[in-house]
């Protein structure tokens, strides 16, 4: 990887230069709440923001979009993507891409979702833990691919980290923004990762995880829990891993119709119900151990379905914590 | 072909034919000749069916690869989608996309005596399986059986009374199992004492004796039937690796990114579309929720 130096002084001009790659999206703070919108200056960024309430997915899988159109008994693909730079990524923001990236990059690929995400430029930035943030357990705190830059805060500028081609190029037309790195430089960088990693309050042992839960079965935690979960699916919709979609037609006119999908949860009756009336996941216990066994999946090539940013904690509206509950889950095994 | 995973290919009703009072079973061939050409299926697997402007819903086929330039589908009448198809009529079109899912391992179990149970619907992803056995006589026996409801429930009733009448002359000995007593019951059972009989699917495996190491049994029917059927196999010392079984999940895209067929927990999460619809006992043991 090459690493290089960008001046406090020269950020403005590097943000606006990213313009000319395409629509710039941020994190901007607007009420209480983060979310990534489309910015044209740099002064409209919350650059030490903790987390947006919905996750960058939005941007390749989206809360609703039309995949086919129907138009003269024909259904015509719509697959539109405008090149767009998504600036100031977390580190678990882009693992829960590459989670996504898995699924929906995997033969048959999902062309909507790949389209788009070939026309995006990753630009990520660090960030200091809050106390929903467990990322670093789940070794998702820090990303070494998956981003075209990834910028870390150093007193007197950022330290860049190019991780793609593409980075090389935006880095290679902006030379004269460009410092290359001292060893001063270095070790701000390192002191400043040393402080971040002090400062996460929660943690989740990954140790055994996926085995525990699975003898955890029978658990009385689950029942608990799931008496309190509202079923809302608020943590489905903020989760930078949860994929879920449905699928239905709606008519437009009495000759063209739509084919749309929007984001599904896996917390509602009807995700597990079958023609005829057979459920297979018929109780909220069922669901909502479901949801807890989906994101404690290990994957070997792309790792956990949770990346633990802290969004299920952070807007559930029956204050369940996602670290709490397995961990009372491991608990009650003893 | 396209590209997009989505796109449905026009496939034009041939024929439709009441099967029961809820079944309808669908002939089909795909428009375009070049689709219809490279069209190539396992039995066990799925198709989805697109009714443009009204939605798509996942079926598996029932016929045999075995017999080529057509497509069926046997369609219970349940929900919204299935009543609307219920409605067409020969020469109307619907969108086609698949097949998807793994299907049974057909090849693997070539030279080897099978063991076809079915309940209700799970005749027809079986169906396709009895014609594929039948047509290339790659395999030693088959047996097919098959518990219904009712005499007037009793899918692809003409096939299943041709195979007791003849089916020995092809390897393939079918058995029935009703459970609403009716005249048609009482003089087919008369006409076959020793294959036909009231009770469940499970009675007809009394006084048969398959070589457990030369046979696999393949399994399909409602949820309930799962548990009873494999503890009869099991008794008889078939191994977990021959009991294979075919599942019903809530495959919405049949391409593995919907989540909505997604079993089993955090050291293995099967989504029943792509590694499936078709598993093993072993698997069924591994996974949790599988049966």
């Amino acid at each position: 990887m090459r690493y290089i130096k960008l001046p406090s002084e020269n950020f403005g001009k590097f943000f606006k230069s990213l313009g000319e790659w395409g629509t710039l999206y941020a994190p901007v703070k607007r009420g209480g709440i983060y979310s990534f919108q489309e910015v044209h200056d740099p002064a409209e960024i919350a650059l030490d923001y903790n987390r947006t309430m919905l996750p960058p997915k939005k941007f390749f899988f989206r809360p609703k979009e039309a995949i086919l159109r129907l138009k003269n008994g024909r259904w015509e693909e719509e697959v539109e993507a405008e090149p767009t730079v998504l600036f100031g990524l977390h580190s678990c923001d882009i693992h829960g891409l590459k989670i996504l990236d898995k699924i929906y990059l995997d033969e048959p690929a999902d062309p909507y979702y790949k389209s788009r995400r070939e026309k995006t430029l990753i630009i990520g930035i660090s960030c200091m833990p809050d106390e929903y943030c467990f990322c670093k357990s789940l070794g998702t705190h820090f990303a070494m691919d998956g981003f075209d830059l990834f910028l870390h805060e150093l007193p007197d500028g950022w330290l860049v980290r190019i991780g793609s081609v593409r980075g090389h190029e935006i880095v290679w037309e902006n030379g004269e923004l460009f410092e290359e790195v001292t060893d001063e430089d270095l070790a701000n960088f390192k002191e400043f990762e040393e402080k971040r990693a002090k400062a996460f309050q929660k943690e989740l042992p990954q140790e055994g995880l996926a085995d525990m839960l699975d003898l955890a079965y029978n658990s009385p935690v689950w029942k608990k829990y799931a008496d309190i979960c509202l079923t809302c699916g608020n943590c489905n919709m903020v989760c930078p891993t949860c994929r879920c979609y449905e699928v239905c037609d709606r008519w437009m006119d009495a000759y063209s119709s739509v084919r749309e999908r929007r984001y599904d949860s896996c917390f509602m009756e009807n995700h597990g119900l079958v023609a005829g009336g057979h459920n297979f996941r018929p109780t909220r216990l069922d669901r909502f151990r479901h949801r807890y066994y989906c994101k404690s999946y290990f994957d070997p090539t792309a790792g956990y379905n949770c990346v633990g940013c802290g969004r299920c904690d952070e807007f559930c509206p029956a204050k369940i914590e996602h670290v709490k509950v397995l961990e009372e889950v491991r608990g009650s095994l003893k | 072909m396209s590209e997009n995973p989505y796109q449905t290919y026009d496939a034009r009703i041939l024929e439709v034919k009441d099967l029961t009072s809820r079944e309808k079973l669908f002939t089909l061939r795909f428009l375009d000749p070049e689709v219809e050409a490279k069209f190539n299926f396992k039995p066990g697997q799925f198709v989805i069916v697109d009714i443009r402007g009204f939605g798509e819903f996942p079926i598996s086929i029932c016929s045999s690869p075995t017999r080529r330039g057509y497509l069926q589908l046997c369609i219970r009448k349940v929900g919204r989608m299935t009543k609307f198809v219920h409605k067409m009529k020969e020469g109307d079109v619907v969108g086609i996309r698949g097949p998807y899912g793994n299907g049974f391992p057909m090849e693997k179990m070539e030279g080897s005596n099978l063991i076809l149970v079915a309940g209700g619907l799970g005749m027809a992803p079986l169906r396709s399986v009895l014609w594929y056995a039948i047509d290339t006589g790659k395999y030693e026996n088959v047996w097919l059986l098959y518990g219904t409801k009712a005499y007037e429930d009793i899918l692809f009733r003409d096939e299943i009374i041709h195979l007791l009448k003849h089916g020995e002359a092809m390897n393939c000995s079918v058995k029935l199992a009703y459970e609403v007593e009716s005249p048609s019951c009482i003089y087919l059972e008369q006409g076959f004492s020793d294959r036909v009989c009231k009770g469940v699917v499970t009675d007809l495996f009394r006084g048969e004796e398959f070589d457990v190491n030369k046979a696999y049994a393949l399994i399909c029917g409602p949820p309930v039937m799962y548990k009873f059927v494999i503890r009869e196999l099991l008794d008889r010392k078939l191994s977990p690796g021959r009991i294979y079984m075919t599942l019903e999940r809530r495959m919405r895209c049949g391409v593995g990114k919907c989540g909505h067929c997604v079993v089993g927990t955090s050291v293995s999460m099967k989504y029943i579309c792509q590694d499936g619809p078709v598993f093993t006992y072993w698997d069924a043991l591994s996974t949790r929720g599988l049966i």
